[in-house]
């Protein structure tokens, strides 16, 4: 089993298209809804995946085959190390918890695995070290 | 039990001085006493590290050939103040960069200058007989410049509130991001590291004291703008915004570590600055108060949704609390968040200690004592006679 999180961009007429009932059907595949906005340019659904490996690249293939643009999120939020001062401001910013202060050395810690890219973390950190990548 | 200045310079100097951080005085009085550890310790250093937005810096440019008397300054294309003498001019950190947003500012030029790094000069004047020149387009940096001190008139408050919003709507502020309802909670104080907890009535701290200063060495200056001495305490320290310092220092010797430009969404630019203050420890008071824990030291906390200076705090919690992670607010755990790097404020207590300790920095014993009684002033709009 693999988990995996993919930014899913629809054009306005794929919004009523059931497509997460066929992942599930179809694909066996497990999935958490991240985060889902629709806009006037269509919608966003940032998921995370949970299956076997060869049916989430075949998940990922009927998606593309739908017209839905899939973008596989890695590194979506990163970290300037060089600039945090590890004041602690985005930590209870993040809705996820993948921000945490460590109360041994009082560093910041950012879990990247936890990450959901809403990039509130980045217009709070005041030394601007939390940089959202396109 | 008494100590002079002079008995522990003498010790620095010879490398004898026994010199501690706040957190680890705190620690040894826990264990020895208060008695024991003022015997064994001569210095106690702190440390902060935070946004301070009153803050800038001096800065003369050299004479140009032919010389100008700037009228209009800009660095970087952020405005200066050049009310001055011909090439004197005063960057303000949170300044904003003409026509673009509220992302850069002074804070961002001074950090550029102390990184070493080259800053566009750009100056207008109306000409005079003496100083015929009307513009110049050059660049300066701290090797090119005679003179570039920073001069902060509010730095290292004694303590803050604490900040948190019970609007509907998210709340942008110099305390950071405010979540709606109470979603969060913001703090500004090194707490137990913090320079002027540790020394509360100030008995140490005054005019011409040397301090550690953005990674350099500065001075105290003056009272700080806003400087207060009616303020609540609690186990002997303040708890809410107190005294501060107006610090002044050469931005040579400074290092980007601890002077760094930031900024805050919707309210604009300010500077992170790092400072620390040794406390000689003369007697037991001195060392009970630099000895103040965490859990001992209160901050009000107060609701930013009230726009208002007469806003009245909600509730005390204290820095353990605050530190913690969460506060308890009206039954809701509620999730805090620091503005101030208590990693950093940690980093300039060692690094004072060591300063101190290869006699790198002898104490000074203040010049005059700061007031030791000071009330805050609104700004109230009135007529002419009603002002007198």
């Amino acid at each position: 089993m693999a988990k995996r999180k993919f930014n899913l961009y629809f054009r306005p007429e794929l919004v009523n298209e059931p497509i997460t009932y066929v992942l599930v059907k179809d694909y066996d595949l497990r999935f958490n809804i991240l985060r889902a906005e629709v806009v006037e340019q269509g919608g966003q659904l940032l998921i995370e995946v949970d299956g076997k490996p060869a049916q989430i690249t075949k998940g990922v293939a009927y998606l593309q085959s739908m017209g839905v643009t899939v973008k596989e999120l890695n590194e979506f939020v990163t970290k300037d190390e060089s600039r945090c001062t590890n004041c602690g401001m985005c930590v209870s910013i993040c809705p996820a918890d993948a921000i945490e202060m460590d109360r041994k050395d009082w560093t910041v810690k950012f879990h990247l695995e936890k990450c959901i890219a809403c990039g509130l973390c980045v217009s709070s950190c005041p030394p601007m070290a939390m940089k959202l990548q396109a | 039990m008494k100590r002079t200045y002079e008995e522990i310079n003498a010790k620095i100097e010879k490398g004898d001085a026994v010199v501690m951080t706040a957190e680890e005085a705190i620690q040894l009085v826990e264990s020895q006493g208060v008695e024991k550890a003022t015997k064994e310790v001569d210095v106690v250093t702190t440390g902060t590290f935070g946004a301070m937005c009153s803050s800038g810096a001096f800065i003369n440019f050299g004479h140009s050939e032919p010389p100008i008397k700037m009228q209009k300054v800009w660095l970087n294309n952020v405005p200066a103040y050049t009310g001055l003498a011909a090439v004197d001019a005063y960057i303000g950190a949170t300044e904003l960069r003409d026509g673009d947003g509220m992302e850069y500012g002074g804070a961002h030029v001074i950090e550029s200058l102390v990184r070493g790094e080259a800053v566009h000069l750009r100056a207008s004047a109306y000409g005079t007989d003496c100083y015929p020149r009307r513009d110049i387009d050059t660049y300066i940096s701290l090797k090119s410049v005679n003179q570039a001190y920073m001069f902060n008139p509010r730095n290292a408050y004694q303590n803050y509130g604490v900040a948190t919003n019970s609007s509907e709507k998210a709340m942008f502020t110099y305390m950071g991001k405010l979540l709606p309802h109470y979603g969060n909670a913001t703090y500004c104080s090194a707490g137990q590291l913090s320079p002027l907890l540790k020394d509360p009535k100030l008995r140490t701290i005054g005019i011409g004291t040397r301090i550690f200063l953005g990674g350099g060495i500065g001075y105290v200056a003056w009272e700080g703008t806003q400087f207060k001495t009616s303020v609540p305490e609690r186990n002997g320290v303040p708890s809410s915004a107190g005294r501060n310092l107006a610090v002044i220092g050469d931005l040579r010797g400074m290092s980007d570590e601890f002077l760094r430009a930031l900024n805050f969404h919707g309210y604009g630019p300010s500077l992170g600055v790092g400072i620390g203050v040794p406390i000689p420890i003369l007697d037991e008071d001195l060392m009970r108060s630099a000895s103040v824990r965490d859990d001992q030291i209160y901050a009000p906390v107060l609701d930013y949704a009230i726009q208002s200076r007469n806003r009245k705090p909600m509730m005390e919690v204290n820095y353990a609390q605050l530190r913690s992670g969460t506060v308890e607010l009206f039954g809701k755990k509620v999730k805090t968040s620091s503005l101030s790097s208590y990693f950093k404020a940690r980093m300039i207590a060692e690094r004072l200690k060591s300063m101190i300790m290869k006699n790198e920095f002898q104490l000074t014993e203040a010049v005059v004592p700061l007031p030791t009684s000071r009330e805050q002033r609104p700004l109230d709009v009135c007529s002419k006679e009603e002002v007198l």
